[in-house]
């Protein structure tokens, strides 16, 4: 089973799309902010990571520069409610940048592209 | 008392407030904006990140070296995330009254040398030059297969400029219609050419600043570099080349030398009597040749390519942005003899 790291601030939003991509058959392990999932990132084994960009502490983008610095294999989508981070370079570091929505269907079909490279 | 000075090509009004003027030193930060010696975590922009961009489109490489690998000296790559979908121009409808067209262009990042921690001011004047090489090849490249009708160059240095990454970079988006303030220009250097100078009056004001020398900061045997008699900003400057010429696309090799060097003395001095500020560099130059000859026949004769820098040294407010009216706390002959004390040292 195909394990994903969810970095959302939102907890009802986080325990929603836990849900949706559990019953898509991945395995999603949670965390709140950029710390926590950078610990989570070194424990090691995800085949993915999603990542809001506006949260508490250090923000998603700067979560993906030390992912990179660490590892540089893991995909990553970046999944903001904000369009106007595209302007900043960093989030080339992502794979994928899509823009929150209430429907996961683009969400869904970037993760099967991206875990079937 | 403060001097209202217009510009002669837009009509746009500036406030000189020569009373209450600042003395350059005022400007020079108490730290350098943007420290550098350390390379982030991560760059996308670095060597051995290749496969973190979109295919290159173009690059400078050595012999042996595969495209996406490291042993380029310049890359050029589409944005991976752009705000306009790359393709050719779309034609324009119609919701009412109202006019839209799908948002359609094209945006590359020029990546200016693998070099993390360098300064555009800081490289050798061959690789300048051949990044300028890339620009006018770029530009032609779009405007002949895309059809564009005008190619932005552009380049943001700094946080306070929009530059998200120290990494050297410009910027190129390719739009499917001329912008505004390239139209003002053209409608104005036109206006000024059949009812007034009967020449091209860039070429007459090039004549005219290098004579009284006051707002010239530097020139060689091809480009100038002056501070403008308007200058909306403090220490911003204007590169001419000073071969008549509307076309950008049409430099020529030897050119791009001597464009090099006047861009290094540019940003040089910007950088080391300024201590390396923040800074919007746009180039301007006449649009799509299909679409000048038919929309501006004569453009060639009257119009005549440049690039503005602009150093962010003062915040544009309200009063700017509601009137288009702006207050420069320094006058550009103060700014220009400032500028010209030294030579830059990275030349």
């Amino acid at each position: 089973m195909k394990k994903i790291l969810l970095v959302e601030d939102d907890k009802s939003l986080s325990l929603l799309y836990q849900e949706e991509l559990t019953g898509e058959g991945y395995e999603v392990v949670l965390a709140a902010d950029a710390e926590s999932a950078l610990e989570l990132v070194r424990s090691g084994g995800f085949d993915l990571i999603i990542t809001d960009i506006r949260m508490p502490g250090k923000d998603g983008i700067e979560l993906i520069s030390s992912i990179m610095g660490m590892r540089k294999d893991i995909p990553i989508i970046i999944n903001t409610a904000y369009q106007s981070y595209k302007g900043d370079f960093m989030t080339w570091a992502a794979d994928a940048y899509l823009i929150k929505s209430s429907s996961l269907d683009e969400l869904k079909t970037k993760i099967r592209e991206l875990l079937a490279d | 008392m403060p001097e209202l000075r217009k510009d002669i090509l837009t009509g746009r009004w500036v406030i000189i407030s020569t009373e209450r003027s600042k003395r350059p030193d005022d400007f020079r930060p108490a730290e350098i904006s943007e420290p550098k010696k350390e390379s982030p975590a991560f760059c996308p922009f670095c060597p051995g990140n290749e496969s973190k961009t979109p295919p290159e489109v173009y690059a400078v490489r050595e012999d042996n070296s595969r495209p996406d690998q490291p042993g380029w000296t310049i890359r050029v790559v589409p944005n991976k995330f752009p705000a306009l979908q790359p393709g050719s121009p779309p034609p324009k409808k119609a919701r009412g009254s109202y006019q839209w067209m799908e948002g359609v262009g094209v945006h590359e990042v020029i990546i200016e040398t693998p070099d993390h921690n360098q300064e555009m001011s800081g490289l050798p004047l061959d690789n300048l030059a051949r990044i300028i090489r890339v620009f006018r090849e770029r530009t032609i490249n779009i405007e002949e297969v895309y059809h564009h009708q005008y190619v932005q160059i552009f380049k943001n240095k700094g946080k306070e400029a929009g530059a998200s990454l120290a990494h050297p970079h410009s910027q190129l988006i390719a739009t499917p219609i001329v912008p505004k303030r390239i139209k003002e220009e053209i409608y104005g250097a036109e206006r000024l050419y059949r009812n007034q100078f009967r020449e091209c009056v860039f070429c007459r004001m090039l004549r005219e600043e290098q004579a009284a020398g006051e707002r010239l900061v530097y020139r060689n045997e091809k480009f100038a570099v002056l501070t403008p008699y308007a200058s909306r900003f403090p220490f911003e400057m204007a590169i001419f080349p000073l071969r008549h010429s509307a076309f950008f696309r049409a430099i020529n090799d030897e050119e791009t030398v001597f464009l090099a060097e006047a861009l290094k003395q540019a940003l040089g001095r910007l950088r080391f009597q300024l201590e390396d500020p923040a800074y919007n560099l746009v180039y301007h130059h006449a649009p799509n040749p299909q679409v000048s000859e038919k929309a501006w026949p004569g453009i060639d004769s009257y119009y005549h390519w440049h690039i503005e820098v602009m150093p962010i040294l003062t915040k544009v407010a309200g009063f700017e942005l509601g009137t288009g009216f702006y207050i420069n706390p320094v006058p550009p002959e103060v700014a220009a003899e400032y500028l010209r004390k030294n030579e830059s040292p990275s030349s």
